[in-house]
């Protein structure tokens, strides 16, 4: 090869001007609020850090067990353990404010106001590029999941746009019954990008016991690679169904698992439950990524996508036979 | 009850996630194991009572790191090891290590045991498995002095922790349930006459024996100084996956902490014994 390779543009745009330094960022509930880890992952080279699920108040959390380990995965049950939007805006965001990397939080609300009020505090702090809505939170008893349904979503989105000017990605359940509506439903009300897939509703039981492992009901979040395969079919549905940013997100450990979120639609990744495994998985991944586009010769991540399929009888796909 | 306020001060800067290299396994007992692995850089910070994150596999199942306190740490040869007993698929893959078999280790992690200044005399009481902590706190007070006093029960010879492994002088008082070593019973029966001579007590085993000891240490002599290391179930270790919360009393009334973080080992007084009690057991199959 005589030529140069065209350099690599890793930045992502992810609309009202915030650009993400690259493709690779961590998911919330699993990096805290991105300074717990310490050297064990340097956040300076991730393209962003989404925190943990934030609400107005702090919130102590469910009582153990909360965690339950699965063939390939793991359920969580927290119940949105958090210190409360005015720890996070007094105290974590003057620290965020030097970083080179973009810290979007988490919104967590139990109802449209709570939400609204928690973005109001978080308008205008220096250290917030952005924000992720939380509308899926299955574990917190008496939560309205507003996830599963479109107009729902649209609700509570829209009344957040109202009182904020700052990047706002929407989180998906990957519980609803068509994610592709919610998706448009979320973005025809003011959302910049999505992310998607929040975790799936799973239980496990104890034999032992008699009964399931998590307290309560005994559902938890399921995460780990054991979704992979879900997320990368909503991923590519959701890519077909609207034109924003997408953040794919769903059993990403390796650099292949991202780079496939990125051929079937994603403009960017997060890292979840890698991370609970090896705290520098997000950089681990990063790095396998850069390797393959340099391979490649890619100009930017974009250059991956896959275009079909065109034939719209496609669409719900997945039954049997 | 409150959150868990901002983030605990943490030596987590310590921590490292680096590749360890089985040396060997030893049987111990019935159902248990000693995994020697070389690990240099751990090995040469690591505190007695603190612990490894260690990865069972290169798989996505079992997916999580398995927390063991460690046992032994030999800066000089760059060595760790670890002692645990074969209750699930995770330790299951560890006891098949061979030598020369790498896996992950992450760690030191969490706080661990406070090593008296000497002159002093330490009782160390441990249950089954909790005697893993022992020999690196033994090897601590050795160096520095302090006397040691050793109550070590389980619920049969086989699964008691052979004494000599501590390879420090110590008075032993041993116990089993059935009697098949040493005095029958349980560790909290032997407790209360040796709690007059000493000046701390170290605490390691099943949650509802630290219970026990910490009820007894209370109402026998409450201003003993009692640590105990608790088992909680663990994800990461490191104090984001928010797993491993245990109740705790705080001056601002019962809260939920991280293990990981503000444990294992904590001062007996902070933990919420009765709310700890009322929790299923830990690794329910």
């Amino acid at each position: 090869m005589g030529s140069a390779a065209p350099r690599l543009d890793e930045t992502v745009d992810l609309g009202r001007g915030l650009i993400l330094p690259t493709c690779v960022t961590v998911a919330s509930g699993t990096f805290g609020y991105g300074f717990e880890l310490g050297r064990l992952c340097p956040v300076d080279r991730l393209g962003a850090i989404f925190t943990k699920g934030t609400t107005l108040q702090p919130r102590a959390g469910n009582l153990p067990p909360r965690i339950a380990e699965t063939p390939a995965g793991m359920l969580n049950a927290i119940g949105l353990q958090n210190p409360g939007v005015e720890v996070v805006r007094r105290d974590y965001a003057p620290v965020w404010r030097d970083w080179p990397v973009p810290v979007l939080v988490n919104v967590a609300g139990q109802d449209i106001a709570e939400y609204v009020q928690v973005v109001r505090r978080l308008d205008g702090v220096e250290g917030v590029a952005g924000l992720e809505l939380n509308i899926s939170c299955p574990n917190v008893a008496g939560g309205l999941d507003f996830g599963l349904d479109p107009a729902a979503a649209a609700g509570c989105v829209k009344a957040v746009r109202g009182v904020t000017d700052l990047p706002l990605v929407v989180k998906l359940s990957p519980n609803a019954a068509d994610v592709a509506a919610v998706a448009r439903a979320v973005v025809d009300a003011g959302a910049d990008a999505v992310s998607l897939v929040n975790t799936l509703v799973g239980l496990k039981v104890s034999l032992a016991l008699g009964r399931p492992v998590l307290p309560g009901t005994g559902t938890g979040g399921l995460s780990g690679p054991a979704i992979k395969p879900i997320a990368l079919a909503q991923v590519a549905r959701v890519r077909r169904a609207v034109g924003v940013p997408i953040i794919g997100i769903g059993g990403i450990a390796t650099a292949r698992d991202a780079l496939e979120f990125l051929v079937v639609g994603a403009d960017a990744v997060q890292v979840g439950t890698a991370t609970f495994v090896d705290p520098g998985a997000a950089l681990q991944v990063l790095d396998g990524c850069r390797a393959h586009a340099h391979r490649l010769g890619l100009s930017a991540w974009r250059d991956l996508r896959w275009t079909g399929p065109t034939d719209p009888t496609r669409e719900g796909g997945g039954a049997p036979g | 009850m409150t959150a868990d306020p901002a983030p605990v001060p943490s030596d987590l800067d310590r921590a490292l996630s680096v590749e360890g290299v089985c040396l060997g396994l030893e049987p111990v007992g019935e159902g248990a194991v000693e995994l020697r692995i070389a690990c240099d850089p751990i090995a040469q910070k690591v505190a007695p009572g603190e612990f490894c994150q260690l990865r069972v596999g290169p798989g996505p199942t079992p997916l999580l790191r398995r927390p063991f306190s460690v046992c032994r740490a030999d800066p000089e040869a760059g060595t760790l090891s670890f002692y645990l007993g074969i209750v699930g698929e995770g330790t299951a893959r560890l006891a098949a290590l061979r030598r020369g078999d790498r896996l992950g280790v992450l760690g030191p992690l969490g706080r661990g045991f406070t090593v008296p200044p000497a002159p002093s005399v330490l009782l160390m009481v441990a249950g089954g498995l909790g005697a893993a902590p022992f020999p690196l706190l033994a090897a601590a007070c050795q160096r520095r002095g302090v006397e040691l006093i050793w109550l070590n029960g389980a619920a049969t010879a086989p699964r008691l922790f052979p004494v000599e492994r501590l390879q420090v002088p110590v008075a032993a008082h041993l116990v089993t349930e059935d009697g098949s070593q040493g005095e029958r019973g349980r560790v909290t029966d032997r407790l209360g006459p040796l709690l007059a001579g000493v000046d701390r007590v170290a605490a390691c085993g099943p949650n509802p024996m630290l219970a026990a000891v910490a009820a007894a240490v209370a109402a026998l002599a409450p201003t003993l100084p009692l640590e105990v290391s608790l088992e909680a179930p663990m994800g990461c270790g490191f104090g984001v996956c928010l797993g491993c919360a245990i109740p705790v009393r705080t001056p601002s009334g019962p809260a939920l902490q991280l293990c990981c973080r503000v444990g294992p080992v904590l001062a007996a007084e902070t933990v919420d014994w009765p709310r700890l009690l009322a929790l299923p057991p830990a690794h329910a199959a």
